[in-house]
């Protein structure tokens, strides 16, 4: 196993270059420059040609490219391993680590509550197949999953923030109470409820479909001859095996844990790494854009080696 | 559990049909299956696949599965008919009184359970014993089938072992509660033939020891004769032919059986090809009139347009075939229970 694991992470090197030479072009070849904001009449040419000389990017894009690559690596332990953000000025590692609490509570909170509702939804549609209640819940998960994130979010503000008064608008925290629990799930309520519907709607689909597969599996009808309850048949026999490509499923989640809800972060003011790298695109912020791009790059490998980790630990058959 | 012999059989099927709704139409999977079993003695139930005898196995254990049902008809065992016993009571039947092993022993176990484990699932759900004791047992009835180093072996996976030994696992957790009845559907198909036979070794030395009787289904005549004392032979959802094993091999009556005996590969013969039962098996969406086996039977006769009834031909010896016992045509009048003119007309029918 840890032969595996080392093998594993060897080869991703290569794939992190890549990562990176692709996500390094895609943002310095996109139209717009990080200085377009300040050209208007009142500031002069060479005050625009000083901040290009600043940012360096008057260097040609490979030196630019290695001077980066090189840095970014040291960040465990220089906090300008990542560059100064265009905005502020601040170091962009220092802005990024502030704010994945907020994001991890957005994201680990509404993946908890869609796994909790998501899993015995799907289980019971896959043994209540084609019955009225599958059906009705069906038109629910196609609705859920059809529905815009944004669409939805705002229509959650309008109704329970707006007219019933019972959420806050946007933030994580009401004005003078930072790190209060019960205000910070106050605030988590519409957001996660957001995020929740659309996942639930998703991940009961898997399960249904899991269990369905697994169901019709010949031991599942040797349980029932040894005179198994059904509920042990289902519960023990049948789940066991149907949370199997679901735990996979949650490996695959992890970099979508760390990259943030853009959208919903958004909607909500949640200032979370999604707010901040929607933020940084528009800005053109060129270090903070490249450093969330290849935080989600290295959480996807990472996803997936920790999918096929627990993969192994899931499956008696699978060992490396 | 054994019990006296006291002349009732141990399990008697009474007109069972078995009928699946399907989208394409009614599909009389079993329709008006009787038979019975002896204690101790193994009924071998021969037939092509989708005759219906899985289907009859399945309904004796009530697991037949949606769109399927049992529409008619009595499973009668030790006194109770299993076809309206309520679910809690059927749980204690199956798996304890009646037992049943599968065709496909690959993937008849759940891959993320040991072998032992699931053994002693079924001890511990009917024999009142537990935890450590329920495991210990499972080692002794995986020694009892012959597999070695067995307290290694039960806390395996499924896919450690081979499909043989994993045939052995499924006979020994079968066998785990001494049941009265094993119903064994294909056990040996999916297995080399050097296994099939250490597999039908040591289910005759298990039913000698636990002194049960055995409802063994399959397509393989060879096997009945290794193992059968009487023999159900099923065509299209109805049986066909029924009698003792000697009866069956020594003198056939319905055709069916003549062509199933004739199909074996035999040592030391000769041929160039095997003999094949020419034609297909009827749509089960759409059964013809008469008799079902007519349009692949080398006696069909004007009269097989009317389906013919299970009859006696000897004593204990049932066909269905409107051959007399000698095996010739029969003439109008001896035909029972059929109309001279309709017998004629259909004649008629048929020369046109």
């Amino acid at each position: 196993m840890a032969s595996y694991i080392l093998r594993r992470l060897l080869q991703a090197i290569p794939i992190v270059i890549g990562i990176s030479v692709v996500s390094f072009l895609i943002v310095h070849l996109t139209p717009g420059s990080p200085v377009d904001k300040f050209r208007t009449p009142r500031v002069s040419p060479e005050t625009i040609n000083n901040l290009i000389r600043l940012y360096g990017l008057d260097q040609p894009l490979p030196t630019q490219f290695v001077k980066w690559f090189t840095h970014f690596w040291t960040f465990p332990f220089d906090n300008s391993a990542w560059g100064y953000s265009f905005t502020d000025g601040l170091p962009v590692r220092d802005k990024i680590f502030a704010r994945i609490p907020s994001t991890l509570w957005l994201t680990g909170v509404s993946l908890l509550v869609t796994v909790i509702i998501a899993v015995p939804i799907g289980v019971l549609q896959a043994i209540r197949q084609y019955s009225w209640s599958d059906k009705i819940i069906t038109t629910f998960e196609t609705i859920g999953y059809a529905m815009p994130t944004f669409w939805l979010g705002l229509m959650l503000k309008q109704t329970f923030s707006v007219q019933l008064n019972l959420f806050p608008l946007f933030g994580e925290n009401s004005f003078g109470k930072n790190g209060d629990i019960l205000d910070l799930l106050w605030h988590l309520a519409l957001p996660v409820t957001t995020l929740a519907i659309i996942q639930i709607a998703g991940w009961s689909r898997y399960m249904r479909a899991s269990m369905l597969e697994v169901l019709r599996q010949d031991y599942i009808r040797t349980a029932r001859s040894k005179g198994l309850t059904e509920r042990s048949v289902v519960f023990k026999h049948a789940l066991r095996n149907a949370l199997i490509p679901i735990v996979t499923l949650l490996g695959l989640t992890v970099p979508a844990l760390l990259s943030g809800a853009a959208i919903t972060e958004t909607v909500f003011s949640w200032p979370g790494l999604g707010w901040l790298s929607v933020q940084a695109v528009t800005d053109r912020d060129y270090p903070v854009v490249l450093a969330t791009v290849m935080i989600g790059g290295v959480m996807v490998i990472l996803g997936n080696l920790l999918a096929d980790i627990a993969y192994a630990v899931v499956d008696p058959r699978i060992t490396y | 559990m054994t019990r006296q012999d006291d002349g009732t059989p141990l399990l008697a099927i009474k007109n069972l049909q078995t009928h699946f709704a399907t989208a394409d139409g009614l599909v009389k999977a079993v329709d008006g299956v009787s038979f019975s079993i002896r204690n101790g003695a193994t009924l071998g139930v021969v037939g092509e696949s989708g005759c219906g005898k899985s289907v009859t196995a399945l309904s004796v254990m009530r697991l037949i599965e949606r769109p399927g049902r049992v529409v008619g008809g009595e499973i009668l065992f030790d006194g109770k008919n299993l076809v309206d016993l309520p679910d809690d009571e059927m749980r204690e039947v199956r798996g304890n009184a009646i037992s049943m092993i599968f065709q496909e022993p690959m993937t008849s176990l759940n891959p993320v359970f040991t072998c032992g484990s699931q053994i002693a699932e079924a001890i511990s759900t009917h024999g009142g014993i537990t935890g450590d004791e329920a495991h210990k047992r499972a080692i002794e009835m995986l020694t009892q089938v012959g597999i070695p180093d067995a307290a290694r072996r039960a806390g395996e996976y499924p896919h450690q072992l081979s499909g043989g030994m994993r045939q052995r696992v499924m006979i020994a957790m079968a066998l785990s509660t001494n049941p009265d009845l094993l119903i064994a559907d294909e056990p040996t198909t999916a297995l080399d033939v050097t296994i099939q036979a250490q597999i039908l070794e040591l289910m005759k030395a298990l039913r000698e020891r636990n002194r049960m009787a055995i409802m063994l289904i399959t397509h393989d005549l060879g096997v009945i004769a290794e193992m059968a004392d009487d023999v159900v032979v099923m065509y299209a959802g109805k049986v066909v032919e029924q009698s003792d094993i000697l009866t069956v091999y020594e003198h056939p009556h319905h055709p069916y059986t003549h062509g199933l005996l004739a199909s074996i590969p035999r040592l030391g013969e000769k041929r160039e090809r095997l003999e094949v039962i020419k034609g297909v098996v009827p749509n089960p969406l759409n059964l013809p009139a008469g008799c079902l086996f007519r349009r692949r039977c080398p006696n069909a006769m004007p009269i097989c347009e009317v389906a013919p009834p299970l009859q006696e031909i000897a004593p204990g010896h049932l066909s269905r075939c409107w051959l007399t016992p000698a095996g010739d045509p029969p003439s109008v009048g001896e035909a029972p229970g059929t109309d001279a003119a309709l017998v004629a007309a259909a004649a008629l029918s048929v020369e046109q």
